[in-house]
């Protein structure tokens, strides 16, 4: 049998970040070598804001003002052991960085070498990185004062307006144990339910618990129901073009009241019954996959994996009245 | 004994898709609208109540944090409400909570979604549902509407046309179809059978806010208040065994609660405009009949005969509803404060005449969130 492996995936989407009338000129001036604040009463704050953070009264872009290049450390922390994730691939510093003409500091990376040549109160100034987007890691900061070489710039470059932000979380967790026994059970071609000892009635897939009477259910609730069962539900999707959409045509998601459950198990895949002959009532049956493997188990599915079928076709026998599944609609 | 609280502040930006702003001046927008109808700054409110959608649909993770500066928060308390896409009518409930319980007087509520910065279809499927998103999982209960209720199929392109041609009475509406008609509606693609393209919501960015004030703080503003008479909040899990997904318990123990804390006997009589949340068109009757406002297989009737037109005797979305603009987060709290423009006399061109008595509705998740409000010109409304 296969082995069961723990739950882990990776969700990440590339959204997009308007950067309106003063975080714009903020990065637009990152990428022209210059580093923005904003005149806020009797202060300067650094990175700028739209609005003055002590009241929320609006500021807008006439108070943009230049501040830097170099700055203080007001407070720091030292990355020993640098990710994918951050600024540089060797050890460098995290600081609170102060600009000259700014009252408020930056957090921005120190490229120091060593912890050793960290202080609070110490000295530090920009550098440009040659590549530059119009984002905040255009720029890092190194010890000392001496003011960067002015860095070449497109003056025809558009200002920044939108950009651009890839955020993905990777997700891990081991498999709970109910949802082990009923992944194994599809493993072996069986469906396995659990019968809540409250009320008799049959979850598959269950949650390990009867939401309804608050009560767990076990080991010892555990019920194997048929492969066969009546359609209580359908939908027919016709595919947006999403980021990550693989489907390019109408297909059905069907919900499937299993003979023996209470419960509906969705999200169930048809590709080849008509759309037009497809109805609430119909009898179906699963068509197994010979070799039987997962590769994105979670602990919330409602649905049968879909690695574990082949299809699922008609039983040949009458249509159910759809009143009696009509409890089983979701 | 919970202390009256009304509406004296209401702002909304426009509901487009691409709103050349950021997060910070999306909400401010509409906030600092809410706070010059009402004559107040932020200095004057007590707490700040925002609410949004799943932070997926854009990326930004907890943005009540990031947010609170930009609402002029600092050294207040800042609430963030979640609960699906009921989510705006639950925050301008909990705001309300909060200045009828007594704990603070004036409490500002701000609700918003900028979905072009993402992808909503796929931010609530986490990436891996296959891609049936909301329509795919309500397009089975409508049609299990359409087969218990016998209504003809031209219920659903009836809503489509009426609340597109009310949107154009809405300077903020997200869509404006001049052209739309029912030919239009019935020749759009299907998307989700039986809903087709043209009644479906569209995918918009805006924010929506109010300013909520307790009794004696009224007299500050000198537009008209809309006084909360009553609201309700209920919650069921989407799937269970016996769940009935067209006629949900929920939804009927929601409007039960609410009529009863209002003293509204007959709901289509006493109550003079509605916004209930319609992302799909066929949840106009639906809703008709699964808060109380229709018998049992009713509600279609109610839309074929024209009730509730803009002129009939149970106005539904004058403003355009959901189906002309979706910022999700938003969408609820704009059926809430529509409810109190209506009351207060301030819904422009989709007025309807001497409204007294409106009502706010929202619906989340799997249709298992529901909020509703209703607000009034008068504390205490004569319903006889």
């Amino acid at each position: 049998m296969a082995q069961l492996p723990d739950i882990d995936f990776t969700l990440e989407y590339p959204y997009t970040r308007t950067t309106g009338p003063i975080i714009g000129p903020f990065l637009t001036g990152l990428r022209d070598g210059r580093i923005l604040g904003t005149r806020v009463g009797d202060r300067v704050i650094c990175p700028p804001l739209e609005y003055d953070p002590a009241d929320g009264s609006t500021v807008g872009p006439e108070n943009l003002v230049e501040v830097g290049p170099a700055g203080t450390v007001e407070g720091w922390t030292w990355v020993a052991e640098p990710t994918s994730k951050h600024p540089f691939d060797r050890p460098f510093a995290f600081a609170q960085i102060r600009l000259d003409g700014a009252d408020t500091t930056m957090l921005h990376a120190v490229d120091a070498g060593s912890i050793d040549n960290m202080s609070t109160g110490m000295r530090v100034v920009v550098r440009f990185n040659d590549e530059r987007v119009g984002s905040v890691t255009d720029v890092y900061f190194v010890p000392g004062e001496d003011a960067p070489d002015a860095p070449s710039v497109d003056a025809d470059a558009e200002p920044v307006g939108i950009m651009e932000h890839l955020i993905g979380v990777r997700i891990r967790e081991p498999l709970q144990p109910f949802r082990k026994r009923f992944l194994e059970g599809l493993l072996q071609k069986k469906i396995i339910g659990q019968r809540s000892p409250a009320d008799g009635k049959v979850h598959v897939p269950s949650r390990g618990y009867d939401a309804i009477n608050r009560v767990p259910m076990t080991e010892d609730d555990d019920v194997e129901v048929s492969g066969r069962g009546t359609v209580t539900s359908y939908t027919e999707i016709t595919p947006i073009q999403y980021h990550g959409q693989t489907e390019t045509e109408p297909y059905i998601r069907c919900s499937v009241l299993l003979d023996g459950a209470d419960t509906t198990i969705g999200g169930v895949d048809i590709r080849d019954i008509p759309i037009e002959e497809f109805k609430v009532g119909m009898r179906l049956q699963i068509v197994w996959r010979d070799d039987i493997s997962f590769d994105d188990e979670d602990n919330r599915a409602y649905g049968l994996n879909e690695s574990v079928y082949e299809r699922w076709e008609r039983t040949g026998e009458p249509d159910v009245d759809p009143d009696l599944v009509k409890e089983h609609n979701f | 004994m919970a202390r009256p609280c009304a509406v004296v502040g209401i702002g909304q930006t426009k509901y487009k898709r691409q709103l050349p702003v950021t997060l910070d001046g999306l909400v401010r927008e509409a906030a600092l609208q809410a706070l010059e109808d009402a004559n107040l700054t932020f200095a004057d409110i007590d707490a700040v109540v925002i609410g949004k959608a799943p932070d997926a649909l854009e990326g930004v993770v907890m943005p009540e944090l990031s947010l609170a500066d930009a609402l002029g928060a600092v050294g207040k308390p800042i609430h963030r409400v979640h609960t699906a896409g009921s989510v705006g009518a639950s925050t301008a409930i909990s705001a309300a909570v909060l200045v009828e319980s007594g704990r603070y007087d004036t409490v500002l509520t701000v609700t918003y979604e900028k979905q072009s910065e993402g992808n909503a279809t796929w931010a609530l499927s986490g990436g891996r549902s296959g891609g049936q998103g909301a329509g795919g999982t309500f397009a089975p209960w409508i049609r299990e509407y359409i087969r218990r209720s016998k209504a003809p199929e031209h219920i659903g392109w009836k809503v489509a046309v009426k609340d597109r041609l009310n949107a154009l009475k809405n300077p903020n509406a997200h869509l404006h179809l001049e052209d739309i008609s029912i030919e239009k509606v019935k020749e759009s693609p299907m998307l989700w059978d039986p809903i087709h393209f043209l009644e479906s919501c569209p995918s918009s960015d805006g924010a929506a806010a109010m300013v909520l004030t307790s009794e004696d703080k009224v007299s500050r503003s000198p537009n008209k208040p809309a006084w909360v008479l009553g609201h309700a909040k209920r919650t069921e899990f989407s799937t269970f065994p016996g769940r009935d997904t067209i006629r949900i318990q929920a939804g009927l123990d929601c409007a039960e609660a609410l009529y009863k804390k209002v003293g509204i006997t007959d709901p289509r009589k006493q109550i003079d405009a509605a916004e209930l949340y319609v992302p799909f068109s066929w949840y106009e009757p639906m809703w008709l009949e699964g808060h109380l406002i229709a018998e049992e297989g009713e509600g279609w009737k109610m839309t074929d005969e024209g009730a509730t037109e803009i002129g009939g005797d149970f106005p539904v979305n004058c403003s355009g509803g959901v189906l002309s603009s979706n910022p999700i987060g938003a969408s609820g709290m704009i059926r809430c404060l529509e409810a109190a423009n209506q009351v207060r006399g301030t819904a422009g061109d989709y007025q309807v005449d001497g409204a007294k008595v409106a009502l706010g509705h929202a619906y989340g998740g799997a249709a298992q969130y529901f909020a509703m409000w209703i607000v009034s010109s008068e504390l205490q409304p004569d319903f006889t």
